[in-house]
């Protein structure tokens, strides 16, 4: 009995999988940018941030990377911890290992200012991205690429306000992030009307049911103001259940966000070009050990905020699909 | 209550019935819940003006049935003396397997579906097996489920996708048939009744028949309350309790399928913590943590509570930051009332009966 | 309650027929040596009494006959046959019901509920068909009354009971569900002296009904009331077997508490007078 269904599940899978439509496409193209995979240039790059596991963010910074280190020819060593004290010990233990140059995120500079002077200390180049720009010069780094979330936050602002905004709200999907907040801080720099409200980002009906309740009791709300982009698409769904008439700009691009900014649900998306970050820090440190360069004239590289909107929309979406944007 | 052939103790039964019947309704798990979920639900109409709405309340429902569709499965499972920690990523594993597998080999969805089912339905058991073959305590065994999933969950997700995130799968052939049966929503005026309050309804109706009218619920708390005893005049201990693990895992599975398709594309991270969520609401709505002691409508209005006070604070417009807190303390009172109801119940009194 | 009793028990038995036989019984726990060359006769209208210190292997020897446990070593017959129990359901069904001591019901649930658990009536064989309830708690309350076990509420939790109740209703279950053998592990252990005369009245009715008892204790003149045959384990095998005509309560307390050995504390600590 238990037999014969077995056989016809498996009869009944067949018949399925034979036709169906939407799935992955079966291009013969390479989709991994296709370096021109030189001989190894020998150099070692520890490769640390902050990455809590599972962000789509963090997924283009180490694309970004790894393209480089493809491209150049360096042996990458990426590692990661959301704490920060394991942060610093990842730091320590790549200085151990003697590699040849560090790339960190110094979100938390107090705790890793130790670990990052060690590193200076065994001769061993810093380079700073995505976080850590107002400190990353005290702390003996060589050169920074990342965007200042406040300032980002800032140009938001002043773009939305340009439009109209009264009354923005923004939206964050985690207790207690330093660099969420301060988005929203310069969000209300450029609009003083701008409230704030918490979500559960780990789980996206009650990001949505959330976000429906507070449009329901605030119709005065004009403007959605996410930080993630896939807490940009349950604010869609919110939007349409509250039948609300607000708005929709979010920071940070993925494949799906790219294609609602061409529908036109998202008015623009502001981007810091993760994988930007990423590839930098070891194209740097690549070419500061080859080469002794100095990128940036002693300043910081910023790397957004850069806008997309409509008007853009059309040259990117393709880089989306392959995860480079 | 008694058939009144009672003989000698009869009097005295008359006098001690109004006592005995307060203390009964005391007794049962829900009730102190169930106080407190309309204290707080009023609360809400009398502070938050769009709290007064059909509307809002089906949104208070429908965020209360994605927790509650699971917290009955958990609950369950607490009266039958075990913990499931995995229950918070399983909806997104059980999400994962169908998005990923169909759109890799573009199959029907239908088939993905159910090979998640199986998944799922494999997780629990080997939960449970686990559990009774080693005698492990659950809360280790499940742990270390919940990390496997965890980490599977984003590391096979970016093997395939490219990324942490699944791929759109609103193309592929039995979404909409799909999308019926797991997140569809119908008009009714001018709210939204969202179909998985439907299904949560369902589920607790099921599970409270299962419980009070069925042999496996009386082997539910059997085995909950004392599983040596339960084994000793021959229930079924390991199968009632791998079925329990596997009923949890069945209804993660069920809220799985409901987040893929209502957001189409699911992050790989996503879901930790709402396994504390649903042992919440199991034990606020009365659930012993220690077992033998609930029942399917506490965990309901558990999961109810959750959602009326976590969308009563954005309605009344205060800060969110604050709900976590509150959520503590409701978990703290419950457990205190909990305490104090098993004392209550289980108390032997002196003139209770008596041998003849 | 003695109606009661022959009212429910098989009416196949005979007194004197062996129910189950232990030849040469042990077990081993690993290296651990718990229970060896034990034999053990259980005849229908007889009580056996097991007695034996803590740690004499009581338990173990329970387990074995109850299912819960399978022995290592020897034999296991029922009616004749030999047997090897993987679950004390195997047990149950060949009609061999245990009543252990703290474990005999499950505290936070109902009466009728531990009356009926692990044999509940039920109105199909779907696995979610209703249980007959208002007939289970009609059944309970009203074996529980012939038994002479009042309870207000059939409804309250068995904790609320008191021990000896419990011991009654679990003993009354047992019997009600057909048991021809009743093992009962240390029932007046925890109870008063008039509770325990209660469950030894239980125990001579239920051996004139025609089941083979097995009545484990430490208490020798417990034992020496209702027993037909005494057997004392001590370390995991026995040092007494003996029917009612050939030993007096005396030789049983004596060798309970210790015979040579005690012989030889009472010269240790005799006083110099």
């Amino acid at each position: 009995m238990r037999k014969r269904l077995l056989a016809a599940g498996a009869v009944a899978v067949l018949a399925l999988a034979a036709c169906s439509s939407g799935g992955r496409e079966d291009s013969g193209a390479d989709d991994s940018g296709g370096g021109n995979a030189p001989g190894s240039s020998g150099y070692t790059i520890a490769f640390v941030t902050h990455e809590t596991p599972g962000d789509t963010f963090w997924d283009k910074v180490r694309a970004g990377a790894e393209q480089a280190a493809k491209d150049e020819g360096v042996t990458l060593k990426y590692s990661n911890d959301p704490d920060a004290g394991k942060q610093a010990g990842l730091i320590q233990s790549a200085v151990d290992a003697k590699v040849n140059g560090i790339a960190t995120t110094l979100v938390t500079p107090d705790a890793l200012a130790g670990a990052v002077k060690s590193a200076s200390g065994a001769g061993i180049p810093v380079v700073g991205l995505n976080a850590g720009l107002d400190q990353y010069r005290k702390l003996g780094a060589l050169m920074y690429f990342g965007s200042d979330e406040s300032l980002a936050g800032t140009s938001l602002g002043k773009r939305i306000a340009g439009e109209g905004a009264k009354h923005p709200l923004c939206v964050i999907h985690q207790t207690g992030s330093v660099s969420l907040e301060s988005r929203c801080a310069g969000v209300r720099s450029a609009v003083p009307g701008t409230e704030n409200l918490q979500v559960n980002g780990a789980d996206d009906s009650a990001v949505t049911t959330t976000l429906q309740a507070k449009l329901a009791q605030d119709k005065s709300i004009d403007y959605i103001v996410t930080l993630g982009a896939p807490i940009a698409l349950d604010a869609i769904n919110a939007k349409q259940q509250a039948s609300s008439s607000a708005k929709l700009v979010t920071f940070d691009l993925n494949q799906e966000m790219a294609k609602r900014i061409k529908d036109g649900q998202v008015e623009f998306a502001i981007d810091q070009q993760p994988y930007v970050q990423g590839y930098m820090a070891v194209t740097s440190l690549y070419l500061y050990l080859k080469n002794g360069n100095d990128i940036g004239g002693g300043g910081p590289v910023l790397t957004g905020p850069s806008f997309v909107d409509s008007s853009n929309i059309d040259k990117i979406l393709p880089f989306t699909e392959k995860n480079t944007r | 209550m008694i058939p009144a052939t009672g003989q000698v103790a009869a009097p005295g039964l008359a006098r001690r019935r109004p006592g005995l019947r307060l203390r009964a309704l005391l007794g049962r798990p829900e009730v102190g819940a169930l106080a407190a979920a309309i204290v707080i639900f009023l609360f809400f109409l009398l502070v938050a003006p769009s709290f007064r709405s059909a509307a809002s309340f089906l949104t208070v429902l429908y965020q209360s049935s994605t927790i509650g569709i699971v917290a009955v499965g958990v609950g369950l499972l607490m009266i039958g003396g075990e913990f499931d920690l995995s229950a918070g990523v399983v909806p997104v594993s059980a999400g994962l397997v169908n998005s990923m597998f169909c759109w890799y080999f573009g199959v029907n969805l239908w088939v993905g579906a159910v090979l998640s089912l199986v998944f799922c339905l494999l997780v629990g058991f080997l939960n449970g097996w686990l559990v009774m073959r080693t005698g492990i305590p659950s809360f280790l065994i499940t742990l270390g489920t919940f990390f496997v999933l965890q980490g599977a969950n984003l590391g096979v997700t970016k093997l395939v996708t490219g990324s942490v995130s699944s791929r759109d799968i609103s193309a592929i052939d039995g979404f909409g048939s799909l999308q019926k049966v797991f997140a569809s929503s119908f008009a009714a005026g001018s709210a939204t009744v969202w179909i998985t309050v439907l299904w949560w309804v369902l589920f607790v109706g099921l599970a409270a028949w299962t419980l009070q009218r069925t042999r496996i619920g009386n082997w539910i708390y059997a085995v909950g309350g004392s599983a040596e005893s339960a084994r000793a005049v021959g229930v079924p201990v390991v199968r009632t309790k791998i079925g329990l693990f596997m009923t949890v895992s069945f209804l993660g599975w069920f809220v799985g399928m409901h987040s893929l398709y209502r957001f189409n594309t699911l992050q790989a991270g996503n879901g930790v913590g709402n396994e504390f969520l649903y042992i919440i609401a199991a034990v606020v709505g009365g659930t012993l943590l220690t077992g033998g002691f609930g029942n399917a409508l506490g965990a309901a209005i558990g999961a109810f509570i959750f959602g009326t006070t976590s969308l009563g604070i954005v309605y009344a417009g205060w800060d969110p930051n604050w709900f976590k807190a509150f959520l503590g303390v409701m978990l703290l009172l419950a457990v205190l009332v909990n305490t104090y109801v098993k004392r209550l119940s289980t108390a032997v009194s002196p003139r209770e009966g008596g041998l003849t | 309650m003695t109606d009661t009793l022959a009212e429910h028990a098989d009416r196949n038995l005979r007194r004197g027929e062996p129910l189950v036989e232990l030849v040469g019984v042990g077990k081993n726990y690993g290296p651990i040596r718990a229970l060896h060359g034990i034999d053990l006769r259980v005849g229908a209208g007889e009580v056996t009494c097991v007695l034996g210190d803590n740690g004499a292997g009581k338990s173990t020897l329970i387990k074995i006959i109850s299912g819960l446990h399978p022995h290592t070593s020897g034999r296991l017959a029922v009616d004749g046959a030999d047997r090897r129990f993987g679950s004390p359901r195997e047990a149950l069904d060949l009609g061999i019901a245990t009543v252990y001591q703290d474990l005999a019901v499950v505290p936070l649930m109902e009466v009728w509920r531990n009356f009926f658990l692990g044999s509940e009536l039920v109105s199909g064989r779907f696995p979610l068909a209703g249980m007959r309830i208002r007939e289970m708690r009609r059944i309970a309350d009203q074996e529980l009354r012939k038994m002479g076990i009042v309870v207000s509420d059939i409804d309250q939790p068995i904790g609320t009971l008191s021990g000896g109740q419990r011991q009654c209703v679990a003993i009354a279950r047992a019997v009600y569900f057909g048991a021809r053998v009743l093992i009962l592990d240390e029932p007046t252990a925890a109870l008063g002296v008039k509770q325990s005369g209660v469950v030894l009245k239980y125990i001579a009715a239920a051996r004139d009904a025609g089941l083979g008892v097995v009545f484990i204790t430490h208490n020798p003149q417990h034992a020496y009331l209702v027993g037909d045959h005494f057997v004392i384990l001590k370390r995991g095998a026995t040092v007494l077997d003996a029917a009612r005509g050939s030993v007096t309560l005396t030789d049983l307390t004596t060798q309970m508490a210790g015979g040579d050995e005690l012989a030889e504390l009472s010269r240790e600590l005799e006083r110099p007078s």
